[in-house]
């Protein structure tokens, strides 16, 4: 039986932030993941700030919640280039992301969302085809504009993930691979896994779409749902792709990395294997995402891909769960809504900080777990 | 009239009628073809489409493999740089129109088994396409050449098993890599630019195998090959990978190459082979007599040819290192007593056993299981040689080695059994098929006792060894990684990049593997590998979005 201070289930991007941030301030902190279809380690590294169209079409219900979160996703970012400077180089790169337009209404989609997101603070301008060809010159001819999202970036996931790894292993965290299958409070954190019994003062949940089951006997109903999803990565190239791109109707992200590499994913959806398998990859995805950027890119035809993968994605009502369960302050939430990657760090923070007892209840109360108590 | 000359950064090279980019270049004395990102040099490794480190730009195209596409008047071929600028290249061309197979029987791999397999499966009826990487179907083992008459018995009977299979109707269509194997099963493929899409009934995956090399300090310079890549350059393009050549590893290939390469006019400066004698394992020896006479007295006709010629075969002796000097490369053996031995050379071949092609096997979900004896993934099969997914078969050594006699009577096997699911020929009497099949199994269990052919554990002691050939991850780097990322050999790529490459970790992950499974204290199964992932092959995006227009005409 392992006793510990904190007790952070899931060791992803939350997890691992939060543990720092924890242990940074003294805690004993252990940190026990299943180790299996993680969405951080397969994560590709986008930067998300506005809107994802991709996201408003599949869940036009949770529209609201995401464009209130959008100052959440601003000081995400900043979050990001704050812990680069501290721990990286995680090869943060911030010239922005493009969402391009193909035809009159997609453009007129996309003014209409640049307004919205400017009244949120976020720092967007609509790019004219001249304009575009100064920042983008290897676009497809058939893109007429773009909306130019100052804030987006991105950063190399594996160079991130394992910096953050080693931080925490030098301020004495503790790991364990364990797959937590029961939970319950009384006067400590009692957490039951497939290996071993962990005790602790308090827990941190960090396990993404695992959330809502390890929280359903608190009477929670969060409603957190795996989305696989499917990424592809080309051979490194010369290509000046510096911006993340996406697309104002269709689903994609496309990037280039430092290696020279180029990612393509954009939320295509991967086949679940159930927890034990990895998800596999569905030909029509790959069909469909690959030739989608063969069309918005057409130059990069003769670049070969070299693998696809996929993994998980999160969604639950389109706003993050932050927060300590309302009943039960020993178990704090840290889930971010979509795009947890870039969420990631942030609420991490904001959960570490309630553990400490220093929630900052004007950012967090927004995002509390309340909204889904029985 | 255009004649038979290229163009390499520049300079003109002369080819011969059916020779390969590789095979032109290595016959005008040139070995390295491309640069990596860390700026070292790279040329024919694997000689068989599977390394990815032959790498040249032809026509503004780059990547392409020099070993795999044939030479052709007037190309601009130049060195590949790490970073191809995007802007140089040639806009996309307008891809010649798909093809949409749909047969009774797909055979994946046109060699021994595959062959075999047409054969048959045409023979009771069923219509057969067989898909070959290679421009000529025959396989590794029987390396057919496009432009000579057979050198030698062996060749002469893949050339009557591929004139067979012509014949029967079957259609073999060369060229074809096979890049998605999805279920259905469905399989997409580029020819040459085209996309090639396989719907059939049934299929037969024949994929072979590939060789294992022994991963010393300066195994990646250009001139170390696998002994298969210089058998493929001498058998099927007439050309001799170098004047002075060592050859090693473990196994009757490297043997029999030497000779080869001797009878062809090469200097061959020594022959090391990591086992002991034959003599030193006298049951085997007398089991694989019992099991197949006329194999044992080739092999033994092999070592009195070697004697002859004049060429040291030395047991017990292995690689340590290969170091590039002036022009040529310093290989330095050592012997079981510890002596060292250097031979200055110009080509080292190495082979130290066989990997199993069998990502489209993995991918499609077919069971495996670990062979610790032979180091690789063996795939369970029934009689019929079907896999655990339904009207998948496998044959040959992509199901786990076996060798090409076996492979044929599997073949034999699977190609009957497929077209009978397909509704061609009954179900029949397989007694006399796995007594066949049975005694060449026996005789590749006492062979391959008498070789050393389990994976050798690397000198921990020589940390920059390279592991991962293309992203240059050094035995060192994966070493550490170890420490902060055990588990999965899947975190340990992401901890150290091994295996991200374009060989898709074809060399580096069974050693990977291995080491994780070792740190870990658990045995390897098929789970400890890297996740099977398509593409089987890196594949142009603008072949994808062939295949993509195709399909979405036929919904």
């Amino acid at each position: 039986m392992t006793s510990t201070d904190v007790l952070v289930i899931g060791g992803g991007i939350v997890g691992q932030v939060t543990a720092i941030r924890l242990a940074q301030a003294g805690a004993r902190v252990t940190v026990v993941d299943a180790g299996l279809n993680a969405g951080s380690t397969a994560n590709a590294g986008s930067l998300h700030v506005q809107m994802q169209s991709r996201f408003m079409r599949l869940y036009p219900d949770q529209v609201p919640n995401i464009e209130a979160s959008l100052p959440l996703y601003c000081q995400a970012v900043e979050e990001w280039v704050h812990l680069d400077q501290q721990y990286g180089s995680f090869e943060l790169v911030r010239k922005g992301g493009l969402m391009l337009a193909e035809t009159k209404a997609q453009l007129a989609f996309l003014e209409k969302k640049a307004e919205r997101e400017n009244q949120k603070g976020v720092s967007v301008d609509m790019l004219d085809r001249s304009a575009l060809e100064r920042i983008a010159p290897w676009l497809g001819p058939q893109i007429i504009g773009a909306e130019l999202c100052r804030n987006e970036g991105k950063v190399n996931p594996l160079a991130a993930n394992l910096r953050l790894r080693a931080v925490a292993d030098k301020l004495g965290v503790q790991f364990a691979q364990d797959h937590i299958r029961s939970l319950s409070a009384d006067n400590q954190i009692k957490a039951i896994g497939h290996s071993g019994t962990y005790r602790a003062d308090r827990t941190v949940i960090a396990a993404a779409w695992g959330a809502g089951a390890l929280v359903q006997s608190f009477g929670m109903a969060i409603p957190s749902i795996a989305e696989p999803l499917h990424m592809n990565i080309t051979e490194a190239c010369s290509a000046r792709i510096e911006h993340l791109v996406q697309h104002a109707e269709r689903s994609i992200t496309l990037k280039q990395f430092n290696s020279g590499q180029i990612v393509i994913g954009g939320g295509w959806p991967a086949r679940d294997q159930g927890t034990n398998r990895v998800p596999t990859v569905e030909p029509s995805s790959l069909l469909g995402n690959v030739s989608l950027a063969a069309r918005l890119v057409p130059t990069i035809g003769h670049v070969r891909i070299i693998r696809t993968w996929a993994g998980m994605n999160t969604t639950m009502d389109g706003a993050s769960v932050i927060g300590p369960l309302p009943g039960c302050d020993r178990v704090v939430m840290a889930v971010p809504g979509d795009a947890g990657y870039t969420l990631g760090p942030l609420v991490a923070r904001l959960a570490a900080d309630c553990v400490l007892g220093q929630p900052d209840h004007g950012r967090i109360d927004r995002y509390s777990p309340t909204r889904f108590a029985a | 009239m255009s004649t038979n000359r290229f163009f390499f950064d520049g300079q003109p090279i002369v080819f011969g009628q059916g020779q390969s980019i590789a095979a032109a270049l290595t016959n005008a004395g040139l070995r390295a073809f491309r640069h990596t990102a860390k700026g070292a040099h790279r040329g024919m490794f694997c000689g068989m489409g599977v390394c990815q480190d032959c790498l040249v730009t032809i026509d503004g195209i780059p990547n392409q493999r020099a070993c795999m596409t044939p030479a052709a008047s007037d190309l601009a071929i130049e060195t590949q740089v790490a970073f191809p600028v995007l802007e140089d290249m040639p806009a996309p061309v307008k891809s010649n129109p798909a093809r949409v197979l749909e047969p009774d029987v797909a055979i994946i791999g046109g060699g021994a088994g595959g062959l075999s397999a047409a054969i048959a499966a045409r023979t009771a009826g069923a219509s057969v396409v067989v898909l070959d990487e290679r421009k000529v179907a025959g396989g590794q083992y029987y390396k057919q050449s496009a432009s000579q008459p057979p050198l030698d018995a062996q060749q002469r009977e893949g050339a009557s098993l591929l004139e067979r299979a012509h014949q029967s109707g079957a259609e073999i269509i060369g060229s074809v890599e096979i890049w998605g194997a999805f279920d259905g099963p469905l399989f997409l493929a580029d020819v040459a630019g085209a996309a090639l899409i396989v719907r059939p009934k049934t299929a037969i995956i024949a994929t072979g195998a590939y060789e294992r090399p022994r991963m010393v300090p300066g195994w990646t310079v250009p001139g170390v090959m696998t002994t298969g890549a210089a058998q493929t350059l001498w058998r099927s393009y007439r050309t001799l990978p170098g004047q002075r050549i060592a050859v090693c590893g473990s196994g009757p290939l490297n043997a029999q190459v030497a000779l080869e390469l001797a009878e062809g006019g090469a200097d061959v400066a020594m022959v090391a082979e990591a086992a002991a004698p034959p003599w030193q394992h006298p049951w085997q020896a007398f089991l694989a007599l019992t099991a197949d006479p006329g194999l044992v007295f080739m092999g033994l006709g092999m070592m009195r040819n070697l004697k002859r010629r004049g060429i040291p075969l030395h047991h017990q002796t292995t690689l340590q290192s290969v170091e590039q000097k002036g022009k040529g490369l310093l290989a330095t053996f050592k012997t079981a007593s510890g002596v060292q031995i250097s031979e200055t050379v110009d080509v080292v071949c190495m082979n130290d056993g066989f990997e199993p092609q069998n990502e489209i096997l993995r991918l499609l979900g077919a069971q495996m299981r670990y062979d610790t004896a032979f180091g690789h993934l063996r795939c369970t099969r029934t009689a019929g040689m079907e896999t655990t997914v339904p009207n998948i078969f496998a044959v040959g050594d992509c199901a786990g080695l076996g060798g090409a006699p076996a492979a044929r009577v599997e073949g034999e096997i699977a190609g009957r059994t497929a077209a009978s699911r397909a509704g061609f020929g009954d179900a029949y009497d397989l007694f006399a098929d796995l007594r066949r099949l049975d005694r060449y199994r026996r005789f590749q269990a006492s062979l391959w006792k008498m070789h050393d052919i389990a994976p050798k554990p690397l000198d921990t002691a020589a940390r920059d060894t390279i592991v991962c050939r293309c992203e240059e991850i050094t035995l060192g780097e994966v070493m550490d990684g170890l420490g902060t990322a055990p588990g999965h050999v899947g975190t340990l790529k992401r901890a150290t990049r091994v295996g991200m490459g374009r060989c898709q970790g074809r060399y580096c992950g069974p050693v990977a593997t291995r080491l994780v499974a070792e740190a870990i204290g658990k045995p390897v199964e098929d789970f400890s590998n890297f996740a099977p992932r398509v593409p089987i092959k890196p594949v142009a995006i603008a072949s994808i979005l062939a295949a993509q227009e195709a399909l979405d005409d036929l919904d």
